[in-house]
């Protein structure tokens, strides 16, 4: 099956592109180095071409897919660490290795909120590895500790907490070996590749200040379990945050006259960008979204809650009230409105305010077909698909009845898990190929553009799109052969078949 | 082999469009690559064009060689031009159309490609090792050209000498403004010069087939084939080579003369039935 000069063309296929059009091109693998050549200079320069040739039959021909937050997979929690550090490792790469049947060759293991003592063991454990046979795990995403109890989710509220002294509190919690400079945490790891996300609240005392210094040090610091104000939304992303964490879960719904942090998918090019020396965070008196007033939302607003059935991470959250518009003070004292419209269409501002990226879970159940193809066709370049899914996700699993944790035991029916008993939701066990449909699907984009959202797109809020999530000359061989109605039938890692549909 | 060159075709072949074009010329050169039966020790030895009008004909060798009827394995390619100071993966540059309209799709050995190099540090070695090469090669057994609306045939343009070998030529302005469309529209970034070879190192060769598409090369062709000799259409020097092919299609003779048109057409069809009557007879000799 190896080439004999180790080279692979695969031909009659279509190639994503980066602007999400599908092109009928070879591609030029080198398997032993597992990266993608340039192939004309190969033909041209090394005098070379590809021994073993694969006709794909007019199939895909995809980068592997990434996932950015997935919480565990095949039976492994990434966020239960039962003391044995050589059980924890042997349950990643499990989950590396048969994760490559859903098309994903890249992942970041998903923590939630832990007890604090646990969090510099599993991050360390987290560090950046590749695995021959299956999917890369680039770093960790914590998501939690630092995150608005109002919209806690399935997170234990008795370990959510806030940052009083900024970054200094982050870095006592996951450990300051874990949030070093980018350059120094890869140091001593073989990956020269790895990925930090930290999920959290920006309306949480301290979690503001710290933003830039998260930017600074190469972590993707992302928005999400919050109910942060437009107004504070908008001082997070000038200040590095690059992502919202899974858009419209555990986040107050979009209200016109403040609508929060689904309203980055709108807010003007005008805006002044991101590090602009103007900048100056709301001030106090304008931040209403303190823990201690989430706290008080009376038990009535409560009940007051409409029963959906689509709710996971918002389960056992308190409602929150629709917000009031807040004429902040900041906004009309402390900004200069940019004067000079453009007067060429399709021109924007000279420093563009740069739109976070956003997580959507495109199971048709977290985040309903229109809502996603509302928040799809407002900002396209920053949609990211995940599956934000549980241990219990694995393709194979019946329908009916399963055991759970703690005794409870939950009915999985199609990619819909309830607890037994109840209407529910225990969290998702969608697949990331399944996503890749079901956006197509419900947002009428192309095929190649819904891959686009789980390849170049998560690779570049991530900062890895030139190795990653692209057929680029030079980036690693990581595909995923999908037939043109978007299904798997096989999955390469590094240049080498490691998956193929029976 | 001789009997090949016993059934010359007439002069001109005249079809109905670009396409049908592209299908004749490539059936007939992979016709004359197989009937080489080409070895390592001795490979078939063939020059190639770049722009629009070649690329029917490499369309159709592409299918031929993904349905197995023809194989590069053996062939030598000497391509004819390549502009000067162009990167080389740009993606206006020879190297790049010659990769991505046939290379790439063919199973030719890289070894076995020539393409003169514009990038050379010294570009009139370049230039004389290419032209030694050729012949240290044994000479182009075929050679596939196009010309501009200008009758020039590689870059050889009105006024080269028609005994030019291959050598660096400064690009008629004619057809700097007719290449800015593929630099945006940017006369500027129009490379000014370009390596080629000669008229020459064309007429050098066993054997040259032209192709001429499009109205807009209809008076080239009249030039090159009903008027003398010229160096100011360079074209026409194919009129002193004894076994040279020009196949068009219907839009480029409309300045041709009726009686040129009929003149040819009424030759293949003679052609046609000689060549129909001998295999039969050949047939009934082995049968």
């Amino acid at each position: 099956m190896t080439s004999p000069n180790g080279l692979i063309c695969f031909t009659n296929c279509l190639l994503p592109m980066q602007d999400g059009s599908l092109v009928e091109k070879d591609l030029w693998i080198d398997e032993r180095r597992g990266v993608v050549l340039d192939s004309q200079q190969t033909f041209f320069s090394r005098k070379q071409r590809p021994d073993r040739v694969i006709n794909m039959g007019g199939n895909i021909v995809s980068p592997g897919f990434i996932d950015i937050q997935i919480n565990g997979a095949y039976g492994f929690d990434f966020s239960v660490y039962e003391g044995d550090s050589d059980a924890y490792r042997q349950g990643l790469q499990t989950v590396a290795e048969k994760i490559v049947e859903t098309g994903v060759t890249s992942l970041v293991p998903t923590i939630i909120t832990q007890e604090k003592s646990l969090y510099p063991t599993l991050l360390s454990l987290l560090r950046p590895c590749s695995n021959p046979k299956g999917a890369t795990l680039l770093g960790w995403h914590a998501e939690g500790p630092f995150i608005q109890p109002a919209k806690r989710g399935a997170h234990a509220p008795l370990h959510i907490r806030s940052p009083p002294k900024g970054f200094a509190s982050f870095e006592e919690t996951y450990g300051a070996q874990n949030l070093a400079i980018k350059e120094e945490w890869l140091m001593d790891g073989d990956a020269p590749l790895g990925v930090r996300i930290i999920t959290a609240a920006p309306e949480i005392t301290g979690v503001l200040e710290a933003v830039p210094e998260f930017d600074q040090r190469g972590i993707v610091f992302s928005i999400g379990h919050s109910i942060a104000t437009s107004d504070f939304a908008t001082e997070a992303v000038r200040r590095g945050a690059r992502l919202i964490t899974h858009l419209f879960n555990a986040m107050p719904q979009l209200h016109h006259r403040d609508p929060s942090i689904i309203g980055l998918l709108g807010a003007s090019p005008h805006l002044s960008p991101p590090s602009s020396p103007t900048n100056s965070p709301p001030t106090s008196p304008a931040s209403p979204a303190s823990p201690v007033s989430s706290a008080r939302i009376s038990s009535s607003q409560v009940s007051l809650r409409m029963t959906t059935k689509a709710q996971s991470e918002a389960f056992d959250d308190h409602e929150t009230p629709p917000q009031t518009p807040m004429l902040a003070a900041s906004r009309v004292a402390g900004k200069v409105p940019r004067l000079g419209l453009h007067l060429e269409k399709g021109q924007v501002a000279d420093l563009e305010f740069e739109r976070p990226f956003y997580e959507l879970i495109v199971d048709g159940i977290h985040s309903h077909p229109n809502s996603v193809r509302i928040a799809y066709n407002a900002y396209p370049e920053g949609c990211i698909l995940i599956t934000d899914a549980m241990k219990i996700l694995d393709p194979h699993l019946k329908d009916g009845v399963h055991e759970w944790r703690d005794g409870k035991r939950f009915v999985k029916e199609g990619v819909k898990l309830y607890l037994e008993g109840t209407d529910t939701l225990a969290g998702s066990v969608v697949t990331l190929d399944t996503c890749v449909r079901n956006h197509s699907r419900f947002t009428g984009c192309s095929l190649g553009e819904a891959i686009k959202c789980v390849t170049f797109n998560p690779a570049r809020c991530l900062g890895i799109e030139t190795r990653k999530g692209t057929l680029c000359p030079g980036a690693d061989a990581d595909l995923v052969i999908l037939d043109r109605s978007g299904n798997v039938l096989s999955t390469w890692v590094r240049g080498k078949e490691v998956w193929k549909k029976e | 082999m001789a009997l090949a060159s016993a059934h010359k075709a007439p002069g001109l072949i005249i079809r109905d469009n670009p396409t049908t074009v592209g299908e004749y010329i490539g059936e007939y050169i992979a016709k004359r690559i197989n009937d080489f039966r080409p070895t390592p020790e001795r490979p078939f030895v063939l020059g190639l064009p770049t722009g629009s009008s070649p690329i029917p004909t490499y369309k159709h060798l592409i299918r031929l060689v993904k349905d197995g009827k023809l194989s590069f394995k053996n062939v030598v390619t000497f391509n004819m031009d390549e502009y000067v100071g162009l990167p080389q993966d740009h993606p206006e540059s020879y190297h790049t159309f010659m990769f991505r309209e046939f290379f790439s799709h063919v199973d030719i050995d890289p070894e076995n490609v020539n393409i003169l190099d514009g990038n050379a540090p010294d570009l009139v070695s370049e230039c004389n090792e290419y032209e030694a090469k050729i012949q240290a090669g044994g000479g182009i057994e075929l050679f596939l050209g196009g010309i501009g609306e200008d009758g020039h045939i590689a870059f050889n343009e009105p006024g080269s000498s028609l005994s030019s070998r291959t050598r660096i030529k400064t690009l008629a302005y004619d057809t700097i403004l007719a290449n800015a469309r593929f630099f945006g529209n940017d006369i500027a970034a129009v490379p000014r010069m370009a390596l080629t070879v000669g008229v020459k190192t064309v007429l050098d060769s066993r054997e040259v087939v032209v192709v001429v598409t499009g109205q807009r090369k209809a008076l080239a062709l009249s030039m090159a084939i009903e008027h003398g000799v010229n160096h100011l259409w360079t074209l026409s020097a194919l009129q002193t080579h004894p076994w040279a092919l020009i196949v068009v299609d219907e839009d480029a003779t409309a300045e041709l003369r009726v009686k040129t048109v009929k003149y040819f057409k009424s030759i293949e069809r003679v052609h046609e039935e000689v060549e129909a009557s001998q295999e039969k007879a050949r047939k009934e000799r082995e049968g």
